[in-house]
């Protein structure tokens, strides 16, 4: 759906400061249908990456290819895009409707089917009884949710989002996931950036990994899993209060309830599970240590 | 279709800026105008139309200054700094429909503003017993040009500057774009061949607001020449159009960071 070409982006604020690279040859691909998470630290380049997309600021090299699918000219695109910036701040003494009103007209939705769409999607975003308050009146979240509701009001083919779940509170986090989840069932393309790592893990397929300008992955999500799996094994045993192990193992925590988690390297996992089964241990479960994506994200970032 | 899009960039600017209670300011600057009208006509003999008039057009032009020039300063800096503006070009709308639309939304705002004062105006000169003749309507007509005018320039300077500098540069502009005649006729100018010189490429360059300005002329006369009034339009049309097209460029290739 888009292919983020070999984009290389240089800021050059004054004659006094050096220039800054904030994208260095970046190359990544949304595809159609996917659910991508788009990750990085503070300052790593996503927002930069997404302005680019949305041809807010000109890359210093490279281009972004659309599918053909979206239309040929800009306007054609744009049509095919929702696009959600992050900490939106709207027009405050608009009404919520005026604003989504506002927001359809310009996506050339008639004014029947802006109500319609209204009349679906306010009260999934728990924002319909705010509608004819002014948007300065309003929460950060409930920004977030109208601008969200505004974002997919003309059923886009491509949804940008970025930093779509940051600020909001556990519930808000769920309920625009959900949202996120749901239009994706739809056929969508969805790509969002986010700092809040397990979000981007429960829901996405695709994930990209920045790294101070640098394209560190892209690819599945599983993938970037498997790949980091370790090599040691996870014991999950009752009832091991008295026993004790002569197979060597890396690390014991003791659970509540008389439980124990042992963990054992690849090579002395059988001999350790043979021990279990004489010692009549309570065997509870054995899985290899996987981390999650947030350990891999931590990892990648502080590596040099 | 990018008609259209202007058109309603320019309906939600005029209601926005509609709601932040500028009708209020737009109401005490009437007020004030009244108290001033009648308190000046009560000082005055013979000619208590005029006064009515003098100080109704020129409240009226300070308050059109005054709109473009504190609202102008925010139409685009404002929504490029708030990030508003991502969420209407990220749309199918051409980014000088976006421009064109704030203009518009800002100028309606300035015509309810000139239909309300010089609604008072003229019927405060009318009830003191004045007449309502065509140089007072071309007056009217050419504040609402001036207005469009400065809100161009401010529009323009606060693509390049911060808003301080953009209110104090626009300021500028405009103050010397309406004394720059009567310095270049100076005694002091005409001696000195270098300043004339510089004065004449500013006044090719920057807008001589002066054209505009029919105040002067419309307390003595009841008409001008239709050259002289066809000519300063013109120049009015002409330049505004110029620096719309100006502030277009600049922001089609302006990075919104």
């Amino acid at each position: 759906m888009i292919h983020f070409n070999k984009v290389t982006k240089v800021f050059k604020t004054d004659i006094f400061t050096p220039p800054f690279c904030a994208l260095d040859g970046v190359d990544f691909t949304v595809p159609e249908g996917s659910m991508v998470g788009f990750l990085g630290a503070n300052g790593a380049g996503k927002t930069t990456s997404l302005k680019i997309i949305m041809d807010f600021i000109r890359p210093s090299s490279g281009n972004v290819i659309f599918d053909k699918s979206l239309g040929s000219s800009k306007l054609e695109i744009f049509k095919n895009i929702g696009f959600l910036p992050e900490r939106p701040y709207f027009y405050p003494n608009l009404t919520g409707e005026e604003f989504i009103h506002f927001m359809g007209k310009l996506s050339e939705v008639p004014s029947s089917q802006i109500k319609h769409e209204i009349s679906v999607w306010a009260p999934k975003f728990k924002i319909d009884y705010a509608l004819k308050r002014e948007l300065k009146t309003y929460s950060k979240g409930m920004l977030q949710r109208v601008g969200f509701l505004a974002t997919i009001l003309h059923h886009p083919k491509l949804v940008i989002l970025d930093e779509p779940i940051s600020g909001l509170d556990p519930i808000g986090r769920k309920e625009l996931k959900d949202v996120i989840v749901e239009i994706q069932r739809e056929g969508k393309t969805i790509f969002f950036s986010s700092h809040i790592v397990p979000d981007v893990e429960e829901i996405c397929d695709r994930v990209i990994f920045l790294k101070e300008g640098k394209l560190i992955y892209d690819g599945p999500v599983n993938t970037l899993l498997s790949t980091n799996i370790g090599q040691d094994f996870l014991f999950v045993l009752g009832d091991t209060e008295l026993k004790d192990f002569s197979t060597p193992f890396k690390q014991k925590v003791k659970l509540p309830d008389n439980f124990s988690k042992y963990v054992v390297a690849a090579q002395d996992k059988d001999k350790f599970l043979n021990e279990a089964i004489q010692k009549n241990a309570n065997i509870i479960s054995i899985d290899s240590v996987r981390p999650s994506l947030e350990e891999i994200f931590y990892h990648t970032q502080v590596s040099k | 279709m990018n008609t259209n899009k202007s058109l309603v960039v320019a309906l939600y600017t005029f209601k926005e800026i509609l709601k932040s209670k500028i009708l209020l300011n737009v109401f005490f600057v009437g007020l004030g105008l009244m108290i001033v009208t009648y308190v000046a006509t009560e000082f005055t003999y013979g000619v208590p139309e005029r006064v009515a008039v003098d100080f109704g057009l020129g409240m009226l032009s300070l308050s059109s200054i005054a709109i473009s020039l504190f609202l102008g300063v925010g139409l685009l800096s404002k929504e490029i700094e708030s990030r508003t503006v991502y969420m209407i070009i990220s749309r199918p709308i051409h980014r000088y429909s976006f421009i064109i639309g704030k203009i518009l939304g800002l100028m309606g705002i300035q015509l309810v503003n000139l239909v309300v004062l010089s609604g008072m105006i003229l019927s405060a000169s009318y009830l003191l017993g004045g007449e309502v003749n065509s140089l007072l309507i071309w007056t009217v007509g050419f504040i609402f040009l001036e207005s469009l005018l400065l809100l161009l320039v401010v529009s323009f300077v606060s693509l390049l500057a911060n808003n301080v500098l953009t209110v104090l540069f626009s300021l500028v502009i405009l103050l010397l774009g309406h004394s720059i005649k009567e310095t270049q006729n100076s005694l002091f100018v005409q001696k000195n061949p270098l300043l004339n010189g510089l004065l004449e490429i500013y006044h090719f360059v920057l807008p001589a607001f002066y054209k505009l300005n029919l105040k002067d002329f419309v307390i003595y006369e009841k008409s001008l020449p239709l050259s002289y009034l066809g000519n300063s339009l013109i120049y009015g049309v002409v330049y505004s159009t110029a620096l719309l097209f100006l502030i277009i460029a600049v922001f089609n290739r302006k990075n919104l960071d």
